[in-house]
């Protein structure tokens, strides 16, 4: 195995090579890039983030917990306000909503973190500080026989550079 | 082409010369490096002023209330005043993130981070005042639903718990919303730190490198809190609202105070906003990323809202009149020409009718007129809950009853506390991490690179 690491100045090259490169059959690929950009997330992954599913479920347990501790704590320890029912459903809206928010918030961030390996760890091996300052990089893993095909293809889109290294 | 041992890539890539380094990149974090001296005096101003609020804090949790002017018919004084106020001072953050992310406006890259600081900040402070208006600070789980040996649970009814939970969701949500932002951001300080500086960043950038992955989460992370962020902000000062409304006190008891509370955050939250960043500018020459164009939209937000305080003010007197209430109309006839007359008129003048001049276009560029409006706005905006809270309270139902409230030194203290409070974490702020969100800049300017123009930020 092989790797290529190929420097680009602008997302919209990025974003036709990785195109190109997956199209070839190339899809052990990564992007570096020092902002986000639309056009090479889609090129790179089109499928909807799996974000969402861990705000959904964030969502779903804060509204289920608002509603659960306030029915639950009435009960326990029944006290009868202005007239109204011990267990009364519509100020329970209010806690139920902000914690609707702040579960759904926390859920979101975890599943940040999760996704998108976000924890102290060692930086990988062919990133560069480059990367956070204007440049974009795409790293390829391939066969050895195939990197004169995936160099032409980087060069093709205005790679700066197409540097090669042997995978580990 | 033969493959090269391992380690020459890196050697390659990160030869001297070789990386060309952002201009974005070297004046943002410019801001972090070297010595300042108004960021010294401001900081050893805030501290004293800190220590001062402190000292007088202990010496009142000592002695009790008592010390902090609260007498009858008045127990919700300047604390009550400064926390609503500084609530209201943290919307705008949120506003200019999530609010004005979803609508795509780009403009609110360079000022967000700013924005969002100033939030998490400003609530950290306003959290601080409940506890210190209870008095006995050592009890303030009390306000918590916690099991306890007595089986008694708090009161689901009541406007004081659903503010706890606003303003507890509302302070995590917006650090979330902040640090989520600030993650790529650290990265760029760790690859250009050294020593310790290199560790903590290191840490702290939680191994964020940019990959596609990683920005696609990234993206909808922010995408997600946006979107929950975005009726968050707007609950959050409504509930603060119901503190007041939900009671029969005249002056407090009106369906517009909603929407109302919300317009008035957002107005001297963006007041805020330009009263901290224009010396932040000035001081750390970013005047190529906040350029007058964010100045200028920032003041037609002003502008905006103001109109929105003016026809709240002018609705909350015609209801009064047109419900024919006595209570109602004595309560807003006091506001205006009772012993509280010129908090009123502060408020009308300040909030309403100087801001009118930011109709003239040249004004809303020239940065210090802009300082002395806002700062004059902030100052309304305080004289503003001060009226509705002041005014109502000392002139309810009984006549008899009335009385006059006058805030003491050590009220004083610690209202000016406050601010040395929110100034010092924000002056701390600047000196570590970016104050300007780099990643969105750049994101804006390679878009004007690959499209051939420039662009604002």
């Amino acid at each position: 195995m092989a790797t290529l690491v190929s420097v680009y100045e602008l997302p919209s090259d990025v974003a036709n090579v990785v195109r190109k490169l997956k199209a070839r059959g190339f899809e052990d690929l990564t992007t570096y890039s020092p902002a986000p950009f639309e056009e090479i997330e889609l090129a790179e992954d089109p499928r909807p983030s799996k974000v969402r599913a861990f705000t959904l479920i964030g969502g779903l347990a804060g509204v289920v917990t608002g509603f659960g501790i306030q029915i639950w704590m009435s009960m326990d320890w029944p006290l009868k306000i202005a007239g109204k029912n011990i267990a009364a459903i519509p100020p329970m809206w209010i806690i139920g909503f902000e914690l609707t928010i702040l579960f759904g918030g926390i859920l979101t961030v975890l599943g940040l973190f999760g996704l998108g390996g976000l924890y102290p760890r060692p930086l990988d091996e062919h990133y560069s500080p480059r990367f956070s300052a204007e440049e974009f990089g795409v790293v390829v893993r391939c066969e050895e026989r195939d990197v004169a095909e995936v160099e032409a293809l980087m060069r093709g889109h205005n790679a700066k550079e197409v540097n090669l290294a042997p995978s580990h | 082409m033969a493959p090269p041992p391992a380690s020459a890539i890196a050697d390659a890539m990160n030869a001297p010369g070789n990386p060309r380094e952002s201009q974005t990149n070297v004046d943002i974090m410019a801001v972090t490096k070297g010595f300042h001296w108004p960021w010294l005096i401001a900081l050893l101003f805030a501290l004293s002023g800190v220590g001062l609020a402190a000292a007088t804090l202990a010496w009142q949790t000592y002695e009790g209330l008592g010390v902090a002017g609260y007498q009858a018919p008045v127990f919700w004084g300047v604390y009550i005043i400064t926390f609503v106020f500084w609530i209201g001072i943290g919307h705008a953050g949120t506003l200019i993130s999530a609010i004005l992310f979803l609508f795509r406006a780009k403009w609110r890259n360079a000022i967000n981070r700013g924005a969002e600081t100033m939030t998490v900040f400003a609530v950290l402070t306003a959290a601080l005042f409940p506890l210190i208006h209870i008095g006995r600070l050592w009890k303030f789980y009390f306000l918590l639903p916690y099991p306890n040996q007595r089986y008694l649970w708090v009161n689901f009814k009541s406007p004081l718990l659903w503010d706890v939970f606003a303003v507890n969701t509302y302070l995590t949500i917006s650090l979330l919303f902040f640090l989520v932002g600030l993650i790529p951001d650290i990265a760029v300080a760790r690859d250009r730190a050294v020593g310790w500086k290199k560790a903590v960043y290191t840490v702290l950038a939680g191994g964020w490198q940019g990959t596609g992955k990683q920005w696609k989460a990234h993206n909808r992370t922010v995408l997600h809190l946006s979107g929950i962020a975005t009726p968050l902000v707007l609950s959050v000062h409504s509930i603060v609202s119901w503190d007041f409304a939900m009671s029969i006190v005249p002056g407090w008891h009106a369906t517009i105070f909603a929407p109302y509370f919300v317009a008035g955050a957002i107005f001297g939250g963006f007041a805020m906003v330009v009263v901290v960043m224009i010396p932040v500018r000035r001081i750390f020459r970013l005047e190529r990323y906040i350029t007058d164009y964010h100045f200028e939209n920032m003041s037609r937000f002003i502008l905006f809202t103001s109109l929105i305080c003016g026809y709240a003010y002018g609705a909350e007197y015609f209801i009064a009149w047109y419900s024919g209430v006595e209570f109602e109309q004595t309560s807003f006839w006091q506001r205006a020409f009772g012993p509280y007359w010129f908090s009123t008129w502060c408020m009308i003048v300040f909030n309403v009718v100087m801001p009118q001049l930011l109709w003239i276009k040249k004004l809303r560029t020239n940065l210090p007129f802009l300082f002395i409006l806002c700062f004059f706005i902030n100052l309304g905006m305080w004289f503003e809950r001060y009226v509705i809270i002041i005014t109502s309270l000392s002139r309810e139902y009984v006549p008899a009853a009335w009385g006059l409230y006058i805030p003491s030194t050590v009220e004083l203290i610690v209202l000016t506390g406050s601010f040395c409070w929110f100034s010092m974490f924000f002056l701390l702020f600047l000196k570590m991490f970016p104050i300007i969100a780099i990643a969105e800049v750049k994101e804006l300017e390679i878009h004007a690179k690959e499209h051939g123009h420039g662009g604002a930020h």
